[in-house]
């Protein structure tokens, strides 16, 4: 809250500052305002690949836990091996959590592992949403402004 | 005439004021990068010690050391996880003091090479004065 009030602070100040900010003050403003803006379209692209693959493991997850014990099948080696062989336990999966732990769980507690990430990265994504809509309004504000300028200048030059 | 070789010993002293400048803002580049990893690392672990702490008792821990997945005791990974996180925020402090030396070390040589800059141009102005 506290940072958004000072984001909604920072914005203001801009506009009033950037009439009287020089063109060249603008354009090196304007260019770092643009790379924020890429980093944090990246970092959108990052979740929503992430949520994704999320998804697919959830999907994955329900998958198996529909099949019978001893049930045949392939399983990868390698991105283009497959090896037959039968499903052994379907009631327990070993989940990775980060920094090389893994934890034993049940398939539904899997899937609610699953779904607790999904929700976490949705809610990150939200918020680098808004983020970054205000920094693109500031980006793009500074644009009009250095154009504005550059029509100024030129007409009198 | 005078003038001549005192211009060019501000030259070089600014030229060493700025090679210093440059030395200290690479210094604060590799400080943010570290400091980068290191927060994700911290958010990881935190992430980790999450998990671990929403497990009942029983549950089994497992931990990837190399190509070999070894069971560990749940109190162990948990103590683990956390002296771990304790050992980042301590390099994460000591990063942010570091950080604001460097930065206090840039604004000063910044000044100083302003200040040559301007005794520079008060000499060539001088210079082409008389």
């Amino acid at each position: 809250m506290a940072s958004a009030k000072g984001i909604e602070a920072a914005n203001t100040i801009r506009v009033s500052d950037m009439e009287k900010m020089s063109v060249d003050q603008l354009r090196v403003l304007k260019e770092q305002s643009d790379i924020e803006v890429n980093l944090l379209q990246d970092s959108l692209n990052k979740i929503r690949t992430a949520a994704t693959r999320l998804e697919i493991a959830s999907t994955a997850l329900h998958d198996l836990s529909l099949h019978p014990q001893g049930k045949k099948m392939l399983v990868p080696l390698t991105a283009s091996l497959y090896v037959p062989g039968i499903l052994d336990d379907a009631k327990k999966v070993l989940v990775d959590v980060g920094t090389g732990y893994f934890i034993e769980k049940t398939m539904a507690e899997g899937k609610d592992y699953c779904e607790r990430k999904i929700n976490l990265l949705k809610s990150n994504f939200e918020e680098l949403v808004e983020m970054t809509s205000k920094k693109k309004s500031v980006a793009d504000d500074l644009g009009l402004i250095l154009h504005a300028k550059l029509r100024q200048s030129s007409p009198s030059s | 005439m005078a003038a001549a070789p005192a211009l060019r010993e501000l030259q070089r002293d600014i030229e060493t004021q700025a090679s210093a400048l440059s030395k200290v803002q690479k210094d604060i580049a590799k400080n943010h990068q570290v400091r980068k990893q290191y927060t994700i690392q911290l958010g990881e672990n935190e992430l980790v010690l999450k998990e671990l702490d929403i497990l009942s008792e029983g549950a089994n821990v497992y931990k990837l050391i190399g190509p070999v997945l070894l069971k560990q005791d749940l109190a162990e990974a948990r103590a683990n996880v956390r002296k771990r996180i304790e050992y980042i925020s301590a390099e994460l402090k000591r990063l942010d003091g570091t950080l604001k030396d460097l930065e206090g070390k840039q604004n000063s040589k910044q000044e100083a090479v302003l200040k040559v800059q301007q005794r520079i141009q008060a000499l060539q102005t001088g210079k082409s004065k008389s």
